[in-house]
């Protein structure tokens, strides 16, 4: 650990996403990019989902065992796998921030945690919408399942914590440690998670060594809705990133004012 | 100041305002009796439940204590004398720790012995549960301190504790609970689950003073 203030935001080592932050980490030049990059994705999200939901609820056909209630997956998988994306993705910038102080990685955390979550949410409701006419009932303490109800709890553990802690620079070194922590944790837990219980829930599907086993009518849907549900999450995290910037500003502008009255 | 020193002053707090090891032992105990009365006396119900519950009482009963950790260092100035004295941060996290853990948890695992043959489980079965509740104190007690150190000085800090405690607690719950389980029903993977218990707590007491160093330094600044 290096004592406080050592490390200027501009000082770090340029490495992985590093490079991307300390890029970023100059305002105008996030301005910039945002201005571009959030009508960018947030268009292509819309043009994406659209289309996914245009094959997934019209053009692609009924399961053989499952009925109509496959379609519920078209929203159920790309939600569960941003929820485990949006963890990694706010662990990572967790780690950024704790390292090499580059507030914008802690905006961005900051910004993930909320979405992470609403979407580890709208995992758990479709599957239990899908899970009670499937398996005949709404839950099941299946791995899988558990698993993500798990993750849910760590980004509301986040969330609580930064919102408990008043000094904003405290909340965020808290919540940084807190992010890391629950990532190096999160392997263990999900083995025990695993160990502690037998199977019910479908196994890996598309992403397999063999090759996918799904159909092209049901794949083609589904990577549609997983590309525009990501390009939205990123929408998001962006929008809510440069908001938090734009309070950040106004805030200093107020402070500055009163001082001068 | 030594590391010693701290040891011995967490150790002798835990005497002077908190009655040592009555408090949490009588929480474990109350939360235990408890369960009969919500679950019903059923001897197969409790003997099936036993191990679980036990478990999760256990966790309760670590966390019942945690607030104090290091909330009052933070309030009374007493993390700046830790600061000050030159010893790492992370020696300080388990000096005050283990100190804590000796001083107020010891008798958890007896409590655990006994709440297993009242539940009806054989007492290997039950010295089996005891085994793996010492085992994963240590461990359990660490994650929590993590949690404690990261929401000293919140508001409301005990919510926010149990909150991002309990997830990261999960490995622990489950293969202590397992060990007390396989035993029950004489099933060899008893003794894999205590070793799997053992080999978390050991790797959470390891790695767990560091975050609780970033996250006092972060408290210091």
């Amino acid at each position: 650990m290096r004592p406080s203030g050592a490390c200027p935001p501009d000082q770090g080592r340029l490495t992985g996403a590093n490079i991307m932050f300390s890029y970023l980490a100059n305002p105008q030049r996030f301005e910039k990019f945002s201005r571009i990059a959030i009508p960018v994705c947030g268009w292509l999200a819309l043009a994406l989902i659209a289309a996914g939901l245009w094959y997934g609820l019209f053009s692609s056909p009924v399961d053989r065992f499952q009925g109509d209630t496959i379609r519920i997956m078209y929203v159920h998988v790309p939600s569960a796998w941003l929820a485990l994306a949006l963890y990694f993705a706010m662990g990572g910038a967790s780690f950024v921030y704790f390292i090499w102080r580059h507030n914008l990685a802690d905006t961005a955390a900051a910004s993930i945690a909320p979405i992470g979550a609403v979407f580890a949410g709208l995992c758990l409701i479709t599957g239990a919408i899908w899970g009670r006419p499937t398996w005949g009932a709404w839950w099941v303490w299946d791995a899988r399942l558990t698993s993500m109800l798990i993750q849910f709890l760590l980004f509301l553990g986040y969330i609580a914590l930064r919102a408990a802690i008043e000094d904003e620079r405290l909340a965020a070194r808290s919540a940084a440690i807190l992010a890391m922590v629950g990532l190096v944790n999160l392997p263990i837990v999900r083995f025990s998670v695993e160990w502690w219980d037998g199977i019910l829930h479908q196994g890996a599907t598309v992403f397999r060594a063999d090759g996918p086993q799904i159909h092209g009518s049901q794949l083609l849907p589904l990577a549609l809705m997983a590309a525009g549900f990501t390009l939205m999450a990123g929408w998001m995290v962006l929008y809510r990133m440069r908001s938090a910037i734009m309070a950040r500003k106004a805030a200093n502008l107020q402070r500055l004012r009163e001082a001068r009255a | 100041m030594r590391a010693g020193a701290i040891f011995l002053r967490e150790a002798r707090l835990a005497f002077a305002g908190g009655g040592g090891p009555a408090a949490p032992a009588a929480f474990f105990i109350a939360s235990l009796t408890l369960v009969p009365l919500a679950i019903g006396q059923s001897p197969a119900t409790l003997q099936a439940a036993g191990p679980g519950v036990i478990c999760f009482a256990a966790l309760l009963a670590v966390l019942q204590g945690a607030e104090r950790l290091f909330g009052e260092d933070v309030v009374d100035g007493t993390l700046e004398a830790y600061g000050l004295s030159g010893l790492p941060l992370s020696v300080v996290a388990i000096a005050k720790v283990l100190g804590s853990v000796l001083a107020t948890l010891w008798p958890l695992p007896l409590v655990g012995l006994g709440g297993g043959i009242a539940f009806g489980l054989p007492v290997e079965a039950a010295g089996m549960l005891a085994l793996a509740l010492a085992a994963a104190i240590p461990g359990l007690a660490f994650l929590v301190a993590i949690a404690a150190a990261l929401s000293a000085g919140a508001r409301r800090g005990g919510l926010v504790i149990a909150l991002i405690a309990a997830p990261l607690a999960i490995p622990l719950m489950v293969f202590t609970a397992s060990a007390g389980r396989a035993a029950d029903i004489g099933n060899a993977a008893a003794s894999a689950n205590l070793l799997l218990t053992c080999a978390v707590s050991l790797f959470l007491t390891a790695l767990s003073p560091f975050a609780i160093s970033a996250a006092l330094k972060a408290r210091l600044e």
